[in-house]
């Protein structure tokens, strides 16, 4: 049996679902989180049986979908035939909740009414009477708070009751002709009437909506375009320092020397078994996988952060303050809820453009969103960081501010060669009311990230560094690389061809190539084989590896200067993401060429950033360019022309569509 | 026109007595959103978004013709305003096509 759980969006569908099947589904105060269906068993002591699935959907204001992921929820009502629909009401909008509310109703499939996030009417004095309500809309109504989960037992109880039955409407849209707007709207009307008659007899309010708070102060503040955009700044800055140079690496420390420990036990354990053995799983499978786990830290607390962020209502006013830059660029103020969530993985950034309306701004904002460092990154930042620059903070800050500065960029440049935008681009969004973030919730998000981390660890990232460990261990003919011949191996010889081509980015060894390659399975990675073929761990011990005079085992071994480890920091943080990414973005643009615009895009910049750093930067320190600087810049150049190339293609194409449309329009006055 | 304004009020009680006064000293000059004063309630005359989609997902939020909207606070390119029992952040293209 399955239970559709549909309603406005912020209402607190997730929260519910979350609540009734034990999942730990994203969930934020902003309008627009849930942008795809999910299912799951409802607990048992909750249903009464182990049968009963709940299908939460993404938030819809009607029948009629606006955004992709409207559409989605209305799609699955009239198609699926779920057995019975919870539909949650934001109890401190009845009067928009209810429209949506009356065309469910006429589907004829039993309808439950969860009136959600009762504690907010209670503190406003707004005051509804359930039993009336329910009387007028002729189903069941039910007073819940889904984050305290009061009120849920009732609703699906009641909803598994009902399922089999079928549900009445009190209201019946007029058999119209549905292309007839004018019908279609007179229609609207009416229900829209029919809903406010209701509402005029049901709710009493002692504060009325118009009425200016002290929360409009603060959002006054918040949207303003200078006030807002620094308020904006000093809390991600906070967000970064917190996690990323003050309590994150002081955990991290503490955890390393753990790894550390358990690291020389394995060895020790070891010590009489064979050198190859011992290398495999000692340096190989602890240190690698080791390497990459003791940055946890830094990671978990930045989720916990952001968390927070994501559960007060910020977000919302931040995509607001933010449309104006974000539209003089091409993009919209939605697009700054992808790059935020996208701090920590950019999967769920990339499925959160779904919300973005416009269909360019939605697939720019697909292909740039990644260029901001994901959680998968931070290891790597923090690695160099800590081993180059004494763990500065400035080289994350810069990381991430860089990271905007070519979404930035991109956007223009998607700008240029796609051509002027024929539709109009509105913006608007739903403010939703602030609300005190849960620390235990922002606990279990940050629980829930740390332990997909791990698990990523324990799996991709541990089959990784085992095959690297392999391959770097034998050459081709199966027999152990001897000391001094590690050139021989077969990691070797696979990862310098392409170590040819970074020659100009100051990295063309093909240790750090074959680093870069396996980071694109996942970006950990780069850590991990970093660790695995130069036989170092506990990079993140910044105080044993703290620059002392130019000479540190890391930077050494490395054999990298301050320029080029920055530079080879910069390739791996913009150059395309992890596979699952790329995956994630083939999904959401739905077309071939954008796909692989993305992929060019995203391996173009990292190359021309990468490039002018090393080279730009070995100019600065040794006054001459590096090698391969003219190598390198015939690349660039070629990546430029290729972008014009395209830009004239995709203009002349637009021309051409642009031509048949006034051609046809002739015709048709002609006609 | 007439005819709805009135049976909206007569369902929407609480606020009509608001609304009225505020309506009272528009009279007829056309404003859009950007020229109104923060803090009032006006009543919605036109919405002209050259865009079907958009006027009709408005018209789903409660903003269309007949309605109250309110203006809380403006910028020079973006107002917020509460259109149902709902705060709403607007860029300046939607705010100019609110006519009021």
């Amino acid at each position: 049996m399955r239970i559709a759980f549909a309603g406005n969006p912020n209402s607190g569908k997730t929260t519910m679902y979350n609540a009734l099947t034990g999942r730990s589904e994203k969930v934020g105060n902003w309008g627009g989180v849930t942008v795809g269906s999910k299912e799951y068993t409802i607990k048992k002591e909750i249903a009464g049986r182990d049968d009963v699935i709940a299908v939460d959907l993404p938030g819809a204001y009607s029948m009629s979908p606006f955004t992709p992921e409207e559409g989605i929820t209305s799609e699955y009502v009239r198609t699926a035939n779920p057995d019975a629909i919870v539909n949650i009401v934001d109890a401190t909008n009845l009067s928009r909740s209810l429209f949506f509310t009356t065309q469910l109703l006429e589907l004829g499939i039993p309808v439950v009414v969860a009136l959600n996030k009762g504690d907010i009417n209670e503190k406003e004095g707004t005051k509804i009477d359930t039993a009336k309500l329910s009387a007028k809309l002729g189903c069941p109504v039910f007073d819940t708070i889904s984050i305290e989960q009061k009120g849920l037992d009732e609703v699906i109880k009641t909803a598994i009751s009902l399922a089999g039955t079928t549900q009445k409407a009190p209201y019946l849209q007029a058999d119209i002709n549905l292309h007839d707007k004018a019908a279609v709207d007179k229609e609207d009307r009416k229900r829209y009437e029919f809903v406010n008659n209701i509402v005029a007899d049901v709710e009493t309010r002692k504060q009325l909506s118009a009425e200016a708070t002290k929360a409009d102060t603060v959002d006054n503040v918040l949207t303003n375009p200078i006030a807002g955009i620094l308020v904006f700044a000093a809390v991600m800055w906070f967000v970064f320092w917190v996690s990323q140079a003050w309590l994150g690496p002081l955990v991290a420390d503490w955890l390393v020397g753990w790894i550390e420990t358990f690291q020389e036990w394995v060895a020790a354990q070891l010590e009489n078994s064979p050198p190859i053995l011992s290398a495999l799983l000692a340096d190989g499978i602890v240190g690698g996988v080791g390497a990459v786990v003791g940055f946890l830290p830094l990671v978990m607390v930045m989720y916990f952060l952001i968390a927070l962020l994501e559960d007060c209502g910020y977000m919302a006013r931040v995509s607001a303050v933010m449309d104006p830059i974000f539209k003089r660029v091409g993009l919209s103020g939605k697009s700054v809820i992808p790059v935020v969530i996208g701090t920590g993985c950019g999967i769920p950034a990339i499925m959160a453009c779904r919300t973005i309306r416009d269909e360019r701004e939605r697939r720019a904002t697909t292909m740039l969103t990644t260029f901001i460092p994901c959680g998968a990154k931070i290891p790597v930042i923090a690695l160099f960081a800590g081993a180059f620059f004494a763990g500065a903070s400035w080289v994350s800050l810069l990381s991430y501010f860089l990271g905007l500065v070519l979404i930035f960029l991109g956007a223009l440049l998607i700008k240029g060669i796609t051509g002027y935008k024929y539709r109009k681009s509105f913006f608007i969004m739903e403010l939703p009311k602030w609300k005190a973030p849960s620390l235990k919730f922002a606990f279990k998000m940050m629980m829930e990230r740390a332990r997909a981390y791990i698990v990523k660890a324990a799996t991709i990232i541990l089959v990784c560094n085992t095959v690297v460990q392999v391959m770097q261990s034998f050459n081709w003919h199966f027999q152990p690389v001897e000391e001094g011949a590690e050139s021989t191996s077969i990691l070797a010889s696979i990862a310098s061809p392409f170590a040819v081509l970074l020659i100009p980015l100051g990295f063309g060894v093909w240790q750090l190539a074959a680093a870069a390659i396996t980071g694109f399975i996942a970006k950990e990675n780069v850590v991990g084989t970093l660790a695995v073929v130069y036989g170092l761990t506990a990079f993140i011990d910044t105080e044993e590896l703290a620059m002392t005079g130019g000479a540190n085992t890391v930077a050494m071994t490395m054999g990298l200067t301050s320029v080029t480890a920055l530079a080879y920091l910069f390739f791996n943080l913009y150059t395309p993401p992890c596979f699952a990414a790329i995956g994630a973005m083939n999904s959401e643009m739905k077309s071939k060429g954008w796909l692989w615009g993305a992929i060019g895009l995203q391996l173009g910049t990292g190359y021309t950033i990468a490039f002018l750093v090393n080279q730009f930067g070995t100019l600065f320190t040794e006054g001459h360019f590096a090698a391969g600087f003219v190598p390198g810049l015939i690349a660039v150049l070629c990546m430029v022309a290729a972008l014009v190339l395209i830009a004239k293609k995709v203009r002349a194409h637009f021309d051409e569509q642009y031509e048949l449309h006034a051609k046809s329009s002739k015709e048709g006055a002609a006609a | 026109m007439e005819l709805t304004m009135k049976s909206l009020f007569k369902a929407d009680e609480k606020t009509a007595a608001k609304e009225t006064s505020a309506v009272a000293e528009e009279k007829k000059d056309n404003i859009t959103l950007l020229d109104a004063e923060p803090g009032k309630t006006y009543i919605i005359k036109e919405i002209n978004t050259e865009d079907d989609e958009m006027n009709s997902f408005l018209f789903r939020l409660g903003c269309y013709p007949g309605e109250p909207i309110t203006l809380i606070s403006k910028k020079r390119k973006s107002c917020i305003v509460v259109i149902k029992d709902g705060r709403y952040n607007l860029d300046q293209l939607l705010s100019e096509a609110i006519v009021l």
